[in-house]
Parts: structure tokens; C-alpha cells; sequence
């Protein structure tokens, strides 16, 4: 026992006195879903996540360390996330990226602003690279947690803009989504733009989600009502399903879409496809190609779908480090946190930073069409996205929600 | 059952002391696997003891959650005043009362009938769930704090770990007493013929309500527990796949015996929280262990347990040491074999294993089991082999051993070996 007492004193005074020599390095815990049905998502966040941190390690890391990156495994449920979460605060996570998943968002987010404020002296961020409900800006939201995606008003204001300048809305606009939460935020943000972009909506539907096999009801009912364009949030079985009803029953209608750039939709899809919109937050075809090909020789494919948006979050997050230095002693959270306050960063299209009041990003959007003379043609077909215009991020965002109400450390 | 009594002590001490020395992510595992202890054990009542599968349960569980997340908003903002250790309570009662309305429509039928009304009912929140935000949330879900109750402040992993392993021990308790009251061999005598105890004169629909009401009602208890544990709730705890993991554990576990489906949850719960974090195959071990439980010992994990206790005078252990040695070892290639070949097919088909195969242009060697292999050598692809088909062949003769001498035990005294025979050939 005697001998036990002083070994531990013995480490416990080196442990006093080593933190001067043994910087703390800064580690990334990535909760993602990477076994069950959203692991395509998932695995698409982590690699763009770590690709990015592998550039900042190539530069020198962050406190004089390299950064460490570990990848947790939330296997697609809120349960799951949660358990995850607690091993990765007992790990000594910093920071946390996720996205797969507005659930999972709603739990990561809410579990880090209760540890935070039961454990004000080693707090985390979260950082949703992903996640679009619109509840984790308002009601959700907090200091600590910071939005680098979209929501559905802010891709449907610029992509309901450039479709008007195409002369490809029309007068008469339908609204189909998906009933839950982000099919009635996409429905509410198409009725709020109905005076700005002048456009009539004939008919608002919302549907049960990725329940459906066939649209053709719905077909007919679009049919009867004659629109110039159909708007919708829909993703996956949805979209898909709802574009190949349509084209079937041969009705000249343009799609405005916020998924349509999912891997595997426009090969599904064919030739149903071409003529209609996206709104996303990136397009390969006005990157810098150096960029673009280094990304694919690491990771064997060029960013797509929800990859550049991980690549613009994680790169402000990574800029936003350059603004801090701690001399390779301990890590202060907050001041990272305000560093990414007051970090703007070039993500090939336009500056983008992160607006104080909810931690929304404001990044700019590319409008895209579906067309053939392509740079990088998607999915093995002839098609891909031919960027229409890129609308800045002042101008495509909305209003910050009242119901945020940020509580800001000293 | 004095021996029952002391390893039961002994578990509860262990439970009580290990968690202070684990890291909060074990901790909250645990609180995990004590909740899905009592869902699973909650749910095997009306299964095991009353003969009706349900394929619902999930609601009784979301029910609970969601009752408990709303009083915690409402203690939180200072509207009422409830302890918190107390909250359980709250999604017991409503689990209770839907639970009773829910079951006097199931109960009407039996069987794969009832299984299915269950399944729509469950369903049916399922899919409202997701419309109407006020009660459920929206797809971020509802969330609140644990409030300081009693002198604790709750907000430590390990003060929720006690609190729920006090709350989810009384409630297995109160299951096995349950168990054992007459009205709890009415429940058996339900499952064994229903017939029977109409001409007894007592009210077969009536007892059915009741027991569907109770297993909902603890259902909810677990449900409260995980709304408190994690702060917040979610329509998705109303899926498919909560009431499909449920099944899974009471199956695993083996449905026949009380504690059976709570040694399945404990496991599997334990099983996914390690093997998740090494393989993201872990989905696949947990296939696997399922079918090979169904088909070689469908009493499950404790019906095995409780056949060699059962046994344990007339067993001769001496001569059977031996081939449950062997079993084990061949058992533990046969494993190696399957655990190389699916983490060796995970890392090779992977796309960070191709994005570098085409930035190198050569397949750089693998590490599995803490030694690097050759994608193309074929010792690689030999040693699973060389595991695989002497552990398969060394398995059978293991058991067909340990088959004889049970079977010897089963001329000394006819009866009670008829079992361990089911359990080892797979019949029912």
C-alpha cells in the first residue's frame, strides 16, 4: 500500500508538471452514421471532414500538435448518437461534426448545450454540416453550435430567383413535399415568396414521407391545376418517383428541387431529369480544378452531394484556427468559437462567414440546371449540373429566427 | 434458490460499485442496457408469460418517453412542481392507460392476429407522429433538462446510472413478483390454453386486457428512463425498428425463462456499444448471433443457462469438461475465421482501400488481428480456411459428444432431459 502511495504521488507530480512540456492537441470527434440505412451520408461527411484535417495536419496542425480526428459510429439512431456523444466528451473531444440527419442534429446539438453548461470549463462545439431543420437555429439554437448547411427557405429564395429570371417559374407554381417537419418548412418558404418572384401557388401538397410507390394521383392532380413549374424539397424515393410519374404522363412541367444533386438520382431518373433546378450550396463544374482532383486522388471520387458543404464548414472551421494560438497550452474552446464569428473564408464561389445572431453560415448558392454540355458529367450518363448562376449568401438568406436567443459567454 | 439469491446479490453489488471506476461512456451504456433489461423483460411478459407477440411495443416505449420529456419542460419551466426521480411514475400511468385501450382492441384476436393489430396500432403513431409538432417535436425532437431533485443535481452520467438501476430493479422486481402471484399463473395458464380458463369461469379478454395494460405500463417506465437519460425524445423511438429490437432481445435471450430476455438485452445492448466502435459491420455479428441462437439453441442465452442449472446434480462434469473445452476452442476459430473474412472484405472493399489503390496504383497490405496481410497472398485467404474447416469439424464432434452424455443422463432419469435434447438439435 505505502509503495502505492507513492507511485501515485510520483505521477501525480509529474502530471503537475509535464503540461508544459506535452502540448494538448485538439480532437474532432465525428458522430456520424456509418453502419445502417444513412450510412451513404454519413461516410461521405467523414471522409470530407477528414480530408480537410488532413490538409491542416499537412500544414502543421493546431498547438503544436497534429489534430486528432475519430470517427464514431451513431448507427442512424438518436439513442445511439447519444451514447456516442458521452464516450467522445469522455474522450476529450473539442469539437463534434455531424449531418446525416436532422434527428440526430436535434439530439447532438441539445446534448452539447447541456454539457456545456454543466461543464462551463471544457466545453464543446458542434458543428451540423448536414442537418436543415430550421428548429436548430431557432428554438435550438446556442452559442456553441454553428449551421453550415442550408435551410428551405434559404435554397428556395434563390432558386425560386434564378428560375423567375430563366423564365422557367412561370405564373402558376405547385408545392408538393414531403409532410414533416422540413416539407412544411420548404412549403411555407415557397407561399412567404409568392408576391416577391410573382407567382401564383394552384396548389399546395404534402404527402407522406418515402411511403409511396406510385405518384400517379398526384400527377393528376398537378395536371389538372396546369402549373409552369412544380416545387419540391423531396429527396430519395420521392423525387425520384414523383419526376419519372411526371414524365411518364408527358406533362411539360420544369422541377425545382433542393436533392435533385443526390449520388444516384440523375441516373435513375434519365432523361426525365434534364431541364430541372437545383439549389445547392456548391457546383464541381466552378471549382478550381486542382482543387477538385487533389480531392479525388485521396479519396478516390470528386466532392458531391452534401461533401463540398462539409468542406466549406470544416474549412472555416479550419481558418478560423489559424486566428487562435495558445502557445501549445490548454485549448480554449470559446475563443475558437469566437475566432469562426469573425472568420471569412473563400470556398471557391464566393466569401462565406457565419452570422452572429443564430450561427447560421451565410454561404452563397449555386442555381443549377440538369443539361449535357457538362464538365463532369454525374452517375455515368451523359448529364450533370450546369451551374445557371451563383446567388450570394446576403441575398439568399433569411431572417434570423426570433426564437433563437443566444445566450453569449462572458 | 439460495444460491439464485447470492448471485443475484452479487450482481446488484456489482452493479452498484463497478460504475464510479468506468468512463461516463460505459456508464451511459450501461444505463442503456439496464433500460433495454427492463423493456425487453416488460415486453416477455406478455409474450413469454402470456403467449402473445406483439409487434408494437415501441409505442408503449415512445408513449412513456414522450409523457416524461413534456412534465420534464414543464418542471423546467416552472410550471409544476415533480421530482425528478419520481418521473417514471408519470409515463407509467399514461403507458398504463394506453396500453389498456390499445390492448382491449388487440386482445380481441390471438395469434398472428393479434401480432398484426399491434403492429398497425403502433404504426398508426408511427406515422402521425411526424404531423403534429406540438406533441412530438418535429423531426429535431423535444428536449429538456433534468432538474435538481432530492439533493442531487442529476446532471453527472453516473447519478441518472443510479437512478435508473434503483428504478429498474424495483420494476423487475415487482415483474417477478408479479410472476408469482395467482393472477401471474393465470397469465401462464392464458398462454398454455386460453380455453381452458373461459371454462374455469374467469374472463379470458378481461385477464388478457390487464396483462397487455401492466407490460405496456413498464414498457413506458423504460420509455421515461431513456427520456430522462437522454433529455430528450423523438418520434423515431415510435419505428419498426425499436419494437423489431425489442423481439430481438427476447428471442436472444430465450422468452421461456424470466430472466432470459434481460441477460439478451444486457448482452446485446453491451455487444453493440463495443462491437460498434471497433467495425461498422457490427450489424452483421448481431444477424448472425441471432440466427445461430434461433437455430441451435431457440430456448436462447438463458434457456441454456437454466438447463445446466437444472442439471447440475445430474450432469457428469467431469467427462464433459473435456469436448466444452474443445467446443469453445473450435468454436473460437470458427469465429476468428468469420471475423477475418468480414473485417478483411470491409477494409478491401472499401472506398478509402480503392481511392488508395488508384492513387498508389498497388494493393498496400491490410491489418486485421494486429498483423498485416497481402491482399493477393494465398496464405491471406488459406488461413480463414484453416480456421473455418477444422473448427467446423472439431465443433461437431464436440457436440455430438457432449449430445451422448447428456442423452446418458437422459436413461438415469427420463423426464426432466427431454431440454437439453431440444436445445442442442435446434427443435421445438
Amino acid at each position: 500500500m505505502p509503495r502505492w502511495i507513492t507511485t501515485a504521488a510520483a505521477i501525480t507530480a509529474l502530471g503537475v508538471i509535464s503540461p508544459a512540456v506535452q502540448a494538448e492537441p485538439l480532437k474532432i470527434a465525428i458522430i456520424e452514421s456509418l453502419s445502417g440505412p444513412q450510412t451513404s451520408t454519413g461516410r461521405l461527411i467523414a471522409t470530407a471532414a477528414e480530408y480537410v484535417i488532413d490538409q491542416a495536419n499537412a500544414d502543421g496542425g493546431f498547438n503544436g500538435e497534429a489534430i486528432q480526428v475519430k470517427e464514431y459510429d451513431n448507427a442512424g439512431d438518436t439513442s445511439g448518437a447519444a451514447t456516442k456523444f458521452r464516450e467522445a466528451a469522455a474522450d476529450g473531444a473539442h469539437v463534434i461534426i455531424q449531418g446525416a440527419s436532422s434527428a440526430i442534429g436535434g439530439q447532438v446539438t441539445e446534448d452539447v448545450r447541456k454539457h456545456n453548461i454543466r461543464n462551463p470549463d471544457n466545453p464543446i462545439i458542434y458543428i451540423n454540416v448536414g442537418a436543415e431543420a430550421m428548429e436548430l437555429r431557432g428554438k435550438k439554437c446556442h452559442f456553441h453550435a454553428f449551421h453550415f448547411t442550408t435551410t428551405a427557405p434559404y435554397r428556395t429564395v434563390p432558386l425560386m430567383q434564378v428560375m423567375s429570371e430563366q423564365g422557367d417559374l412561370g405564373k402558376r407554381v405547385y408545392s408538393i413535399n414531403q409532410n414533416y417537419s422540413w416539407g412544411r418548412d420548404m412549403e411555407t418558404a415557397i407561399v412567404d415568396n409568392a408576391d416577391r418572384f410573382d407567382y401564383q401557388v394552384v396548389d399546395k401538397v404534402l404527402h407522406e414521407v418515402n411511403r409511396i410507390q406510385d405518384f400517379s394521383p398526384f400527377v393528376a392532380r398537378i395536371k389538372s391545376e396546369n402549373p409552369d413549374s412544380v416545387i419540391t424539397g423531396n429527396w430519395s424515393n420521392d423525387l425520384l418517383l414523383l419526376m419519372k410519374a411526371v414524365g411518364d404522363a408527358n406533362l411539360d412541367i420544369t422541377f425545382g428541387t433542393i436533392f435533385m444533386d443526390q449520388p444516384g438520382n440523375v441516373a435513375n431518373a434519365g432523361n426525365v431529369a434534364e431541364g430541372h433546378y437545383v439549389a445547392h450550396s456548391s457546383n464541381i463544374e466552378l471549382l478550381d480544378e486542382a482543387g477538385t482532383e487533389a480531392y479525388r486522388k485521396a479519396t478516390g471520387h470528386y466532392p458531391v452531394f452534401i461533401e463540398p458543404t462539409t468542406l466549406n464548414g470544416v474549412g472555416l472551421f479550419a481558418e478560423a484556427l489559424k486566428k487562435v494560438n495558445f502557445d501549445g497550452g490548454d485549448i480554449d474552446v470559446n475563443e475558437i468559437a469566437k475566432a469562426m464569428e469573425n472568420t471569412t473564408f473563400d470556398n471557391g464561389l464566393g466569401g462565406m462567414h457565419v452570422r452572429k445572431a443564430d450561427h447560421q453560415a451565410v454561404i452563397p448558392i449555386v442555381v443549377s440546371q440538369v443539361a449535357r454540355d457538362v464538365k463532369y458529367p454525374v452517375d455515368g450518363t451523359e448529364l450533370g449540373f450546369k451551374p445557371i448562376k451563383t446567388v450570394a449568401g446576403e441575398d439568399a438568406i433569411y431572417p434570423a429566427q426570433d426564437s433563437c436567443r443566444m445566450r453569449r459567454p462572458e | 434458490m439460495r444460491y439464485a439469491l447470492i448471485a443475484i446479490l452479487a450482481l446488484l453489488a456489482l452493479l452498484i460499485i463497478a460504475p464510479p471506476l468506468l468512463g461516463t461512456g460505459w456508464q451511459y451504456a450501461l444505463i442503456n442496457a439496464l433500460i433495454a433489461a427492463l423493456f425487453a423483460a416488460a415486453f416477455n411478459l406478455l409474450v413469454g408469460q402470456g403467449g402473445m407477440l406483439s409487434f408494437g411495443h415501441a409505442a408503449y416505449f415512445g408513449v412513456g418517453a414522450f409523457t416524461v420529456i413534456h412534465l420534464m419542460q414543464s418542471v423546467e419551466y416552472g410550471d409544476i412542481p415533480f421530482p425528478t426521480v419520481l418521473l417514471p411514475l408519470a409515463g407509467a400511468a399514461v403507458s398504463l392507460l394506453c396500453g389498456a385501450l390499445a390492448g382491449f382492441f388487440a386482445t380481441m384476436r390471438s395469434g398472428v392476429y393479434f401480432a398484426l393489430v399491434t403492429l398497425a396500432l403502433a404504426e398508426l403513431l408511427h406515422s402521425l407522429a411526424p404531423h403534429w409538432d406540438e406533441m412530438f417535436g418535429g423531426e429535431a425532437g423535444l428536449s429538456s433538462m433534468r432538474m435538481p431533485s432530492l439533493g442531487f443535481t442529476f446532471g453527472s452520467t453516473l447519478e441518472v446510472y443510479y437512478l435508473t438501476l434503483s428504478w429498474v430493479v424495483i420494476c423487475i422486481g415487482l415483474l417477478y413478483a408479479y410472476t408469482r402471484t395467482p393472477f401471474g399463473r393465470l397469465t401462464l395458464a392464458l398462454r398454455d390454453n386460453e380455453q381452458r380458463i373461459r371454462f374455469m369461469g374467469f374472463n379470458a379478454h378481461g385477464t388478457k386486457i390487464v396483462v397487455f395494460a401492466i407490460s405496456a405500463m413498464f414498457s413506458g417506465v423504460a420509455g421515461s428512463l431513456m427520456a430522462i437519460s437522454n433529455e430528450t425524445a423523438n418520434y423515431s423511438v415510435f419505428s419498426t425498428q425499436v419494437s423489431a429490437l425489442v423481439v430481438l432481445h427476447t428471442f436472444v435471450g430465450g422468452s421461456t425463462i424470466f430472466f432470459g430476455p434481460i441477460v439478451g438485452a444486457c448482452v446485446l445492448s453491451l455487444f453493440t456499444f463495443v462491437v460498434s466502435g471497433v467495425t461498422h459491420s457490427w450489424m452483421l455479428y448481431q444477424g448472425i448471433i441471432f440466427v445461430l441462437v434461433m437455430l441451435f439453441a431457440p430456448k436462447g442465452i438463458g434457456g441454456v443457462i437454466q438447463a445446466h442449472i437444472e442439471q447440475r446434480h445430474a450432469l457428469p462434469w467431469k467427462r464433459l469438461a473435456a469436448p466444452y473445452a474443445l467446443a469453445t476452442l473450435a468454436g473460437l476459430m470458427v469465429a476468428c475465421a468469420t471475423v477475418f473474412v468480414v473485417q478483411s472484405l470491409e477494409i478491401v472493399l472499401s472506398r478509402e482501400y480503392a481511392a488508395a489503390v488508384a492513387r498508389t496504383g498497388e494493393y498496400a497490405p491490410y491489418t486485421v488481428f494486429a498483423r498485416e496481410w497481402q491482399v493477393f497472398h494465398p496464405f491471406t485467404w488459406l488461413f480463414p480456411v484453416l480456421l473455418l474447416v477444422p473448427g467446423l469439424y472439431l465443433l461437431r464432434r464436440a457436440f455430438a459428444r457432449i449430445q451422448t452424455l447428456w442423452d446418458k443422463d437422459d436413461d438415469d432419469d427420463g423426464d426432466i432431459a427431454a431440454a437439453p435434447r431440444e436445445l442442442m438439435e435446434g427443435g421445438h
